[in-house]
């Protein structure tokens, strides 16, 4: 068996993000969903000297910068949909898993703006992490 | 007709919202994350951050709750997420199939399950056993 290279990175992913999971319970037992969203973005802050590019900045495409900005709104205005989903009376056991569904949209939108297509055992995987993902979020 | 009434309500109009810019949040990671590497995608992502943060500020007139604790968890998930958003750009940027990256990334949930047992002492559900089984079942699919 040859681990592909990108599941040691999702690894880090699934660590830190799921840690977050935790952090982020523990911060909402003492200030609101909003408030910590705020806080969660200076933590974002505080990350940036660290990753500061410099001039090699202007060697990127602008497109590809633009992706990148894009990516931090898309990413936080979600995260502030789905506190408003649960501060409008949402359950958080039902909320939490539909927005769990973000993959499939990916799965839906991937061949045509990607131009990427997945294998059926990659497709299997896909439906086993989907089913996976909203259990765990009940 | 409850249907009708579901479809109608406030929460699930958000909840479609969230999943309707999460699902474009990964694909625009993957189209920057091609060219550019992951720290500076964090850098960029953060940049993109702000002007929510301050949408939110504003929205709440600069007043926030000064519960230290929860500030400092709230701030310490931050540093965490942005960890991991590297990750996650890295793994775009390796070259791998997109669904499948975004769908093994996902499953975050079940780390956040794990640790609730070992650290807050929570217990699992027959549930989120099953999702357990799944997740597993997604990685070996992926793996192979």
């Amino acid at each position: 068996m040859q681990i592909p290279h990108w599941f040691w990175f999702a690894a880090v992913v699934l660590l830190f993000w799921g840690a977050c999971g935790i952090f982020q319970k523990l911060a909402t037992n003492y200030i609101s969903a909003e408030s910590s969203l705020v806080w969660l973005i200076l933590g974002f802050i505080l990350i940036e000297p660290f990753v500061y590019p410099g001039k090699s900045l202007l060697h990127y495409s602008k497109e590809n910068i633009l992706w990148g900005l894009l990516s931090g709104v898309l990413s936080n205005l979600g995260a502030w949909g789905l506190y408003v989903a649960m501060k409008s009376g949402g359950k958080a056991s039902i909320v939490a898993p539909i927005c769990a569904l973000y993959p499939a949209i990916v799965v839906i939108l991937a061949p045509f703006l990607l131009h990427e297509s997945i294998t059926l055992r990659q497709g299997l995987g896909v439906l086993c992490g989907l089913i996976a993902v909203v259990l765990l979020s009940v | 007709m409850a249907i009708k009434k579901v479809l109608k309500t406030r929460w699930l109009r958000y909840s479609l919202f969230c999943v309707l810019l999460w699902g474009p949040y990964m694909i625009v990671s993957k189209l920057g994350a091609r060219e550019i590497p992951a720290p500076t995608m964090q850098f960029l992502f953060t940049l993109g951050s702000l002007p929510v943060g301050l949408a939110l500020l504003a929205g709440r007139r600069f007043k926030l709750e000064k519960e230290r604790k929860g500030i400092s968890y709230a701030i310490l998930t931050g540093i965490l997420s942005g960890i991991g958003g590297m990750g996650l750009f890295a793994a775009y940027g390796s070259g791998g199939n997109t669904a499948v990256i975004t769908t093994a990334t996902s499953l975050y949930p079940m780390v956040t399950v794990v640790l609730a047992v070992l650290f807050l002492r929570e217990r699992l559900n027959w549930i989120q056993v099953i999702g357990l089984g799944f997740a597993a079942a997604a990685f070996v699919l992926f793996a192979y």
